[in-house]
């Protein structure tokens, strides 16, 4: 073997070695890169031409140098998922908080408060049916009760816009998402056909697929080709080949499937009807879906059915009453047809609004001291009259604010739990691709020893050579 | 196991975090010196808090209810009181000129003057009033109940008030009952004086009717006869003016059944006012029972908190100590 091949030698090995500083510089700088999986040289000794009769067969360096990515597909893949549960409980308890603080009476007033001292209005007015004073008192409370149950109904719908707003951005950066892993699909094919391992780009990838995923169920698999396939679960393909599907919202009328009106539908270009607004779960499009259609347009209805059964039974006892003029069968509230938007638009009758005396409190004309109807009305607060005569209106209520309690309080438990798993899972991957920089530095050290020593490698062969030259001197 | 900067630097922030969330909390208890301050807190407790909330405000309320219960009852007391010594002073008189004997027409008249003052002084006591309300007039609460040719203007009326949950009390004694020994009696009278269209549509005061008429059975035996307070008075005056001893005498056995009915109407009133302060009682126990259980579900117990709140400071002050030397220097510090 020659001369030459010995600072050819040399050369691939301060290839390698500058290869191998350059990585652990390039692992260091990445170091706090979010989903950056450390990178390794590998290579292999390149083999000598054996000769004929020769024991001796000299290596000539080192060739196939390449890097890589350290990284577990699997534990991606349980990441991705555990990131989709997370943010599916984040989600929920940012509006399961929201929805809570609507109805958190706990530390000062709200409506079962108000409730109850319209009752002893009620009571108050049945000690004194005669004392005009108590009348304005009745009429104020019950003012300060319908008011209440607008604000919360108005409350419940501002979170419930909240929560369409933030539906519309989601949508916006799924979309934008969808759009960036299809041309890294390309990109990675086109990379992979030239031989190449683009590392960065795979990582990329790896975090678009995991925002992705936070978003609903999604089914991911690779093509044959090394590109991903992405389906979102009862909706059908999100991003295939050289598609992506595209979603968009729309507000809608009110559907029969709890969502509310005036609130966003979501749509695909892609699926048959267009509209996948109950198809989507899961994530944290699924958790907006869930907390608005089910848990909101459930409250909202409870809401109504309260506002609803309160107007009708205080007005069904107060017909039967004569007011101060000896007058019989005027409303207290004003009469609703339905339960349809009834805690929008429970409100007092108008007679009562501009007259506290059309207040019914006899059951028989001209008796000023009668206060049988009165009685009645506060009565009402011990009776099942909700819930198909299952709930009083104060069990009706406190049913709403526990089950709002019961729902945040499970979601908490659930979100707590799914952060510890992130957590383990963060450091497991951290365990396998996680940059250290103490590994790194003595990489580099030794890389470095390693440059130095292939410079030798070429001092000698230039040494060599020079000797050989000065031998015809 | 690989361990890495950010294993490590993930480490210091989680505990510091979780440890910070604990002390927020605990924080947040001390300051309101509550445990319960959202539903989720405890959903079901939270909602039993609210429960005891009504609970307590109503009784709140059915105390009132008792306070001005007690207030009417007991001015009645003292008006049927005054009715009673007034038939006492009445008897007195017919008993004095019931026979020849004691009575002259000097006295008789100088009698039946003292006799008209009593009269008056039962229409003041029948018409006594609360504010403008009057205590005997049933519902008819704003017209005086006695007319002054003694004439009952109310109605049977029994005003009720919730003392407790579900427990109705009269708070009145109507007019027609403290006036007549059988007020059924005096009712058949009334009935015939008022016309046929009246009487119509007193019918037609349907959900009072049928009260009314219960009321009726309860009170006194239909079979005897009535007397009348007023009534008799004024037999006595015309007695004693026209010195009929008959009619003077006849007033005597009459007297004793009105004072008698009188002496009971005060041991009813007596009975309810009783009957009030053991619901009283009974409503300030409970009271008391519900602020116990309403402190244990949401009061925070603040011995417990401020033990948690020194050894949770520690638990901080330890992670950040311990995070100072999870932060290590790395090799770089050590290659000059």
């Amino acid at each position: 073997m020659g001369i030459s091949n010995l600072l050819q030698t040399g050369r691939s090995s301060m290839t390698a070695a500058k290869t191998a500083i350059a990585t652990a510089g390039h692992n260091i700088a990445n170091a706090n890169t979010e989903g950056f999986s450390r990178q390794r040289v590998e290579q292999s000794a390149a083999s000598g031409s054996p000769k004929p009769g020769s024991r001796a067969e000299i290596g000539r360096g080192v060739n196939n140098v390449s890097v890589s990515r350290i990284n577990d597909e699997y534990v991606e893949k349980q990441i991705r998922n555990s990131t989709r549960d997370l943010g599916h409980a984040e989600e929920k308890d940012l509006f399961l908080r929201q929805t809570e603080d609507v109805f958190n009476e706990l530390n000062g007033e709200g409506l079962n408060r108000l409730m109850t001292r319209f009752f002893n209005e009620f009571r108050k007015l049945g000690n004194e049916p005669d004392n005009e004073a108590v009348r304005q008192s009745v009429r104020e409370s019950t003012k300060a009760l319908v008011n209440d149950i607008k604000r919360m109904r108005g409350e419940v719908d501002e979170v419930r816009r909240h929560i369409d707003s933030r539906l519309d951005g989601y949508v916006r950066e799924m979309n934008s998402l969808s759009e960036e892993l299809r041309d890294l699909n390309l990109k990675i094919k086109v990379a992979s056909v030239q031989g190449g391992l683009p590392n960065d780009l795979l990582d990329r990838r790896d975090q678009v697929l995991k925002h992705l995923g936070s978003f609903a169920d999604l089914q991911m698999h690779k093509d044959n080709e090394g590109g991903y396939v992405v389906n979102i679960k009862g909706v059908g393909p999100l991003v295939a080949g050289p598609t992506f599907n595209k979603f968009s919202t729309e507000r809608s009328p009110a559907d029969d499937q709890g969502k509310m009106v005036d609130s966003l539908d979501l749509k695909t270009e892609a699926s048959a009807n267009g509209n996948v607004t109950h198809l989507v779960s899961g994530g944290k499009m699924g958790a907006l879906l869930e907390t608005r259609d089910k848990l909101l347009s459930t409250i909202v209805d409870r809401l109504d059915q309260l506002a609803f059964g309160l107007s009708e039974s205080v007005n069904m006892v107060h017909r039967q009453g004569f007011n101060r003029y000896g007058q019989q069968g005027a409303d207290f509230f004003k009469p609703l047809e339905s339960a349809d938007r009834a805690s929008e638009r429970i409100d007092l009758s108008d007679e009562v609004k501009t007259n506290v005396n059309s207040i019914a409190t006899a059951a028989e004309p001209e008796s000023p001291g009668d206060n049988r109807i009165a009685i009645a009305i506060s009565g009402l607060q011990g009776q099942k009259l909700l819930n198909e005569g299952k709930a009083t209106i104060d069990d009706f209520y406190n049913s709403i604010v526990s089950d709002i309690g019961v729902a945040n309080a499970r979601n908490r438990s659930v979100m707590t739990q799914q952060k510890d798993i992130a957590t383990q899972l963060g450091k497991i991957r951290e365990q396998v691709s996680g940059v250290s920089i103490d590994e790194e530095t003595a990489n580099l050290l030794q890389f470095q020893h390693s440059f130095d020593a292939s410079a030798k490698v070429i001092q000698v062969a230039d040494e060599c050579l020079k000797t050989i030259l000065e031998l015809k001197r | 196991m690989r361990v890495t900067e950010n294993t490590n630097f993930g480490v210091v922030r989680d505990s510091v975090r979780k440890s910070r969330e604990r002390l927020e909390n605990l924080q947040m208890q001390s300051a309101t010196l509550k445990k319960l301050n959202t539903p989720s807190d405890d959903p079901i407790g939270s909602a039993k808090v609210l429960e005891i909330r009504t609970e307590k405000m109503n009784n709140e309320q059915f105390l009132n209810n008792i306070k001005l219960t007690e207030t009417f009852l007991s001015n009645s007391d003292h008006a049927v009181g005054e009715l009673a010594d007034i038939m006492v002073r009445a008897k007195e008189i017919a008993l004095g000129q019931a026979s020849g004997a004691s009575s002259n027409e000097d006295t008789r008249l100088g009698l039946s003057e003292e006799v008209t003052q009593l009269f008056l002084q039962g229409v003041a006591a029948a018409n006594r009033r609360i504010g403008e309300r009057y205590l005997f007039g049933g519902y008819r609460s704003n017209t005086a109940p006695i007319s002054n040719q003694g004439r009952y203007q109310g109605d049977d009326g029994q005003i009720m008030a919730e003392v407790s949950k579900d427990v109705f009390v009269s708070m009145n004694v109507p007019g027609i009952d403290i006036f007549n020994t059988n007020p059924k009696g005096a009712l058949a009278d009334r009935e015939s004086m008022e016309s046929a269209t009246e009487l119509k549509q007193a019918d037609g005061r349907a959900p009072a009717q049928e009260g009314r008429r219960r009321e009726f059975k309860l009170s006194g035996d239909e079979t005897t006869e009535n007397v009348n307070f007023f009534d008799e008075l004024q037999t006595l005056r015309i007695g004693l003016l026209t010195g009929d001893l008959d009619a003077i005498r006849g007033t005597l056995e009459r007297f004793d059944s009105m004072h008698g009915k009188l002496i009971a109407t005060r041991a009813k009133i007596g009975s309810r006012i009783q009957g009030l302060q053991t619901t009283q009682g009974a409503l300030e126990r409970h009271t008391l029972t519900n602020a116990t259980l309403s402190s244990s579900l949401e009061d925070a117990d603040m011995a417990q908190v401020v033990s948690d709140l020194a050894k949770e400071e520690t638990v901080f002050r330890s992670s950040l100590a311990s995070s100072q030397k999870l932060v290590q220097p790395t090799l770089m510090d050590f290659l000059r």
